[in-house]
């Protein structure tokens, strides 16, 4: 494990100052060129948008599996299974055929008579994907935490006069809290460092970092820059990750 | 009740997206067309025939045991140890099996990129079986360790004082225990190296090139109709696992 996995992680951060030349001008040229900036700045945009509107959508969608039980539940937790495990890039298809200019919504936004916009390789179509694809993640982690609620707290609450409105907010919603902060770190560490989906649907002007750092190595073959990028991205990563050890615990993630 | 329409509101929009590709691959279009203007099996036949299609497929396939069973032969030892034996640096170990999971797959193709290059297996099977494998790892772990957890070590207590020896025990009363724990795991690991994209797409070059990789490069590149039909095989092949899981599930459940 040290040898397939430490070992090249090792030599991207040794790359990082010493490619071409030993120094850290990489890390300089980061943090003081706009068009970075501006790089940084839309990954962390879109991995908070995408998560929030995960949990806006996941939530009550977990919520119902959680509560309802029986038939409807089964449905439910199939259609999340079925799309979890579809390869992403079958989902990133879907959305090219869906959103692009012969596609259906084109298609009935001629029919209501007007001409439609550019929708695909928008920053839109780039959030809307990855939202399809990390929907389900979210999902599964709420459920986890919801389905271990005891119904008779509900029913306690109800007894002693809460309307259902309240017994929701004082006591499914903050029991229910574990689940979501699960949910939002995974879905938003996924999202800062996601490629496929952004490359494929997003638009040029607005890239996430994971699409520069493959670009610098392919197209510019500039290792020691692509490497100060990962780092910089790997970063962000642990300290997301250790704002939640700091509140929660890593172990909680497995539940 | 607002929370239940809601909630198939968004599992028609987690569903709804992917039907949509099963009438495309039977599209006589050249290009993303929707609805297509005329349908035949064309490209079936063509993505059944095309070794540019097929040897990737086959890569996959290969690529994929290879890393189930490399995973398994990691995990299975890895995960007694964990769960069964306290020993120093113990949670250095833990973290280190699940650092894969947590370091975006960009950097680690990056990494992987680099030191197999230099090691000249970039472009190989063995480098991408490699990298899948230290990918796998977590996944499978956290299968195998969950069921390794809910086992009653009694049951080994008494099969040895039944007078069998330890191999014998771990075979016929830890393995038979722990069978479903261990399918799920190699599952787990076979559809994460199946379905990986980032890695091999900056390590599997041409000759060890799989059907992910081709797939991303077919539609960023040129937009080859047959991607429609891989598209509809991958996810109908999903859906048909869910209704077998499902049939299975209920049968348990009558039984019970």
């Amino acid at each position: 494990m040290v040898l397939a996995f430490v070992l090249p992680l090792l030599r991207v951060l040794v790359l990082s100052v010493t490619d071409p030349s030993v120094s850290l001008a990489h890390y300089r040229r980061i943090f003081t060129t706009p068009l970075y900036l501006h790089v940084l700045s839309t990954t962390f945009r879109t991995s908070l948008v995408v998560t929030a509107v995960c949990l806006l959508l996941g939530y009550p969608l977990a919520y119902v599996m959680a509560r309802r039980g029986g038939r409807l539940s089964g449905i439910l937790l199939v259609a999340i299974g079925i799309s979890f495990w579809t390869s992403f890039l079958v989902r990133t298809y879907a959305w090219m055929v869906i959103l692009g200019a012969k596609g259906p919504v084109a298609a009935l936004m001629r029919l209501a008579g007007f001409s439609p916009p550019q929708l695909l390789f928008t920053t839109f179509s780039s959030m809307l994907g990855m939202t399809h694809i990390l929907l389900p993640y979210m999902v599964m982690a709420l459920y986890a935490v919801m389905k271990k609620i005891e119904p008779g707290h509900l029913r306690a609450a109800a007894s002693l006069g809460a309307p259902p409105r309240h017994a929701f907010y004082h006591v499914f919603l903050p029991l229910s809290l574990p689940g979501v902060v699960n949910g939002c770190l995974l879905v938003f560490t996924l999202c800062l460092g996601f490629y496929v989906t952004p490359v494929l649907l997003g638009s040029p002007q607005d890239m996430m970092i994971s699409q520069v750092i493959a670009q610098q190595v392919e197209e510019l073959l500039a290792w020691g820059f692509a490497s100060a990028l990962s780092v910089v991205l790997l970063a962000a990563t642990f300290v997301v990750i250790a704002v939640y050890t700091r509140l929660v615990g890593l172990d909680r993630l497995w539940g | 009740m607002f929370p239940v329409a809601v909630a198939l509101v968004v599992a028609v929009f987690l569903i709804a997206p992917l039907v949509i590709i099963v009438p495309m691959s039977f599209s006589t279009a050249l290009s993303l067309q929707f609805p297509p203007p005329g349908y035949w099996l064309g490209y079936y036949r063509q993505y059944f025939t095309d070794p540019r299609w097929l040897v990737p497929t086959l890569n996959s396939f290969v690529i994929a045991t290879a890393t189930m069973l490399l995973t398994l032969g990691l995990v299975i030892p890895a995960s007694f140890a964990l769960v069964r034996h306290q020993f120093r640096g113990k949670s250095a170990v833990n973290l280190l099996l699940m650092a894969p999971m947590i370091v975006p797959l960009v950097v680690s193709a990056l990494g992987y990129y680099n030191t197999l290059g230099r090691l000249g297996l970039a472009g190989t099977h063995a480098g991408v079986i490699l990298a899948h494998t230290a990918l796998s790892v977590p996944v499978a772990m956290l299968a195998i360790s969950a069921a390794l957890k809910g086992f009653d070590a009694n049951l080994e207590r008494a099969a040895m004082s039944s007078g069998a020896g330890p191999l014998r025990t771990f075979w016929w009363v830890t393995m038979p225990v722990l069978r479903p724990g261990i399918l799920v795991g190699a599952l787990f690991a076979f559809l994460h190296s199946f379905d990986e994209t980032v890695v091999a797409l900056f390590i599997a070059g041409r000759k060890a090139s799989t059907l992910p990789k081709k797939m991303f490069e077919s539609v960023r590149l040129e937009t080859d109709p047959v991607i429609s039909v891989v598209s509809t095989l991958l996810f109908l092949a999903v859906v048909l696992a869910a209704l077998g899981a499902l049939l299975v599930h209920g049968r348990r459940d009558h039984a019970a």
